[in-house]
């Protein structure tokens, strides 16, 4: 058994990324290569689901740095979504991620905002 | 029945004509020599009914060959549907048999004969309704065909041909139906036992490429498992042990109805199906109440019984449900081992609308379960109860699950195996002891594997859920930090030891290579984060490498 699974959605051009398990130095470079190489280059942004991940150590945390850093070469946005009481809230804390990275309760919050209101042909941000 | 056949036009077969029907009994026999009646007695040689089908076929139609003089012999048996006519042996006319030749009962030479149950002769083939092609190719001039029946049911067709052309007589037709009738019975009875033959290897083999070839290894748990095939039959028992998300592992035993190939396959798919479903992670009353309506959805007549459960090693909490299957038996460290009662529910494919119900009791270190099917605690004339009393007698509690699948199995089927299947499967909470004093090899892998054993142990002494996620993420980055210095040649593993005294937890992860300050911001973060977690925190160069020393209390709160 893997020690995270990592499930794929599309959300209007916001890809929706779901992770369930534990995160550390031995699968965190793997996640996150799978997550940049599933973002399209017409996405206009990432959505994690960390809901259901119950362990994130260091090497989760300089994931989603480095994850930052590379979607935002491409003018993409990362946000996570960490319900207030969730395993890993705690840490996320602790490295100061929600300075860094948008940080919602649910996937709805989330995504609200990333979509341009207007529909169709507006351009990305 | 073979009337000499002048047709060349039209009906090219012969009819039964007054005094023209012979029948294999002892006053037609009379009528032949005695070196005709030995020749006879030779198809019907009883050291032939001990030969397998493909090789007494051979045979017969040797003798046959020899008895009647003639240049071809052919055997067709009926497929199992009663349809057609197959090619299953042949002399001077073997393609008829690799080319799978069928004829449809009813049509042509041999469909005719079949239809009729009656010899035909057919004087000239070229000129006659002959459907196999083959007959034709070979050259054959002149055919002779009667039924082979056994006890009043068509077994197939025996036909014998020349390549000039023959007037078979009455007394040919007579030995040929006599070496029929003396022949039919031995090839039912071998074509019985081939089919029997073939469907047991290939339900063995089935069953056994269903069975998990190894059992999965599990933090915190220890597991065991038996299959038995019946003595005589294969049968639709199975056991599973499944990996699941989050450390979990999941229990499952089942036994699907009836034998041989059919309960096997319905058993391979009802096991794959609670598979899927286990893995999605659904509760184990939710997976059983998805296997019942499969079970409807592909099957009219399905019927299994099954228990499933989930056990998490790290609270020992077992979630059980059962579709009426033989209870499991709780087996404690120490004292009498009993049944638990799983809330009833009816097997799978028996009621339009079931609910299944989990069970939840939660197994101390050292206690267990045992799942079994039926063909373990039933006897032939005696009481269920009595068989359940004999597994309760046979397990020794305090062993391991091993060595009770292996007791079980030992003494509870008999001698040259059991009338029934038989699935074991037992699942046990490790024990764990007071003090954690682990080495470990400095490989990223290991570390899960850490965690859910220090989750364990966090809860043995008394930590609460918010003390368990944070001890266990400040250990983590204390291991990590180790492996991440762990530098071949240099001895690459590292240790870790856990102790709690006066509510005081105590980590000690010890590394034999030089402490290198943290790089980067990513290995500082580490720093940081054991730091916030712990009371205390030593970081102590020792003769080989360096030692962290970790402190926190209990119920201070976060």
């Amino acid at each position: 058994v893997k020690l995270v699974d990592l499930r794929f959605e599309e959300r209007g051009r916001v890809v929706l990324a779901s992770l369930d398990g534990e995160v550390d130095m031995s699968n965190a470079e793997a996640l996150r290569k799978a997550l940049e190489s599933n973002m399209p280059n017409d996405a206009l942004g990432l959505v994690l689901d960390c809901t259901a991940v119950r362990y994130l150590d260091s090497a989760g945390i300089h994931l989603l740095f480095k994850l930052r850093e590379q979607l935002r070469n491409r003018g993409q946005e990362l946000r996570l979504v960490v319900p207030g009481n969730a395993p890993i809230a705690d840490v996320l804390a602790l490295a100061d991620i929600p300075a860094a990275v948008g940080v919602a309760d649910t996937v709805e919050a989330a995504l609200d905002g990333m979509e341009p209101a207007a529909d169709g042909e507006s351009a990305p941000g | 029945m073979a009337r000499k056949d002048e047709e060349t036009s039209g009906e090219a077969f012969s009819q039964p004509g007054e005094g023209q029907v012979f029948l294999g009994t002892a006053g037609e026999a009379a009528r032949l020599s005695p070196e005709q009646v030995a020749q006879v007695y030779r198809v019907g040689d009883p050291a032939l009914s001990e030969l397998p089908l493909e090789p007494l076929l051979e045979e017969l139609l040797e003798r046959i060959r020899a008895m009647l003089r003639v240049e071809t012999t052919a055997i067709l048996l009926i497929d199992d549907e009663g349809r057609e006519l197959v090619a299953r042996a042949g002399k001077g006319l073997e393609e008829e048999v690799e080319r799978g030749v069928r004829i449809p009962i009813g049509r042509g030479f041999a469909g005719r004969i079949a239809a009729e149950r009656r010899p035909i002769f057919i004087a000239d083939v070229q000129h006659a309704d002959v459907l196999n092609p083959i007959l034709r190719e070979k050259g054959i001039r002149s055919l002779l065909g009667v039924p082979l029946i056994a006890e009043g049911d068509l077994a197939g067709v025996l036909h014998v041909g020349t390549l000039t052309p023959r007037e078979f007589t009455n007394e040919d037709a007579a030995l040929l139906q006599l070496a029929a009738a003396r022949a039919a019975p031995a090839i039912t009875r071998a074509r019985l036992f081939d089919a029997l033959e073939r469907e047991h290897r290939g339900a063995v083999a089935l069953q056994r490429s269903l069975l998990p070839d190894r059992l999965p290894e599990v933090v915190g748990v220890s597991l065991a498992a038996r299959y038995l095939p019946a003595r005589d039959e294969v049968g639709g028992d199975w056991y599973d042990l499944i990996e699941l998300q989050h450390g979990r592992v999941g229990i499952a035993i089942g036994d699907a109805a009836g034998h041989g190939v059919r309960a096997a396959a319905l058993m391979g798919q009802l096991r794959t199906a609670l598979r899927a479903y286990a893995v999605d992670g659904h509760e184990p009353s939710e997976v059983l109440a998805r296997l019942d309506r499969l079970l409807r959805a592909i099957r009219v007549r399905g019927m299994a019984t099954v228990a499933y459960g989930v056990l998490d090693p790290e609270t020992g909490v077992l979630r059980l449900a059962s579709a009426g299957h033989p209870p499991p038996v709780l087996v404690p460290a120490s004292g009498k081992p009993r049944l638990l009662e799983a809330p009833s529910a009816p097997p799978l494919g028996t009621l339009a609308f079931s609910r299944y119900v989990d069970r939840e009791i939660r197994l101390a270190g050292g206690e267990g379960v045992l799942l079994y099917t039926d063909g373990l605690i039933e006897v032939r004339g005696e009481s269920l109860s009595e068989g359940l009393n004999r597994l309760l007698g046979t397990i020794r509690p305090g062993s391991s699950p091993e060595t009770i699948c292996q007791d079980v199995m030992r003494n509870l089927i008999p001698e040259g195996g059991a009338a029934d299947d038989v699935a074991v499967v037992m699942c046990q909470s490790t024990p764990i002891p007071e003090k954690l004093d682990l080495r470990l090899p400095a490989d990223p892998a290991v570390l899960a594997a850490i965690r859910q054993t220090l989750r364990r142990w966090l809860r043995e002494v008394g930590a609460d859920d918010d003390e368990v996620g944070a001890i266990t993420l400040a250990c983590g980055e204390a291991c990590a930090n180790a492996i991440e210095h762990a530098y071949p040649p240099v001895d690459s593993s590292f240790e870790l030891e856990a102790f709690a005294g006066k509510g005081v937890v105590e980590l000690t992860v010890r590394d034999m290579g030089r402490w290198r300050e943290p790089r980067g911001e990513n290995r500082g973060r580490g720093l940081t984060i054991i730091e916030a977690i712990m009371d205390e925190l030593e970081v102590k160069p020792t003769k080989e490498g360096t030692e962290v020393l970790m402190r926190r209390r209990l119920g201070a709160g976060a």
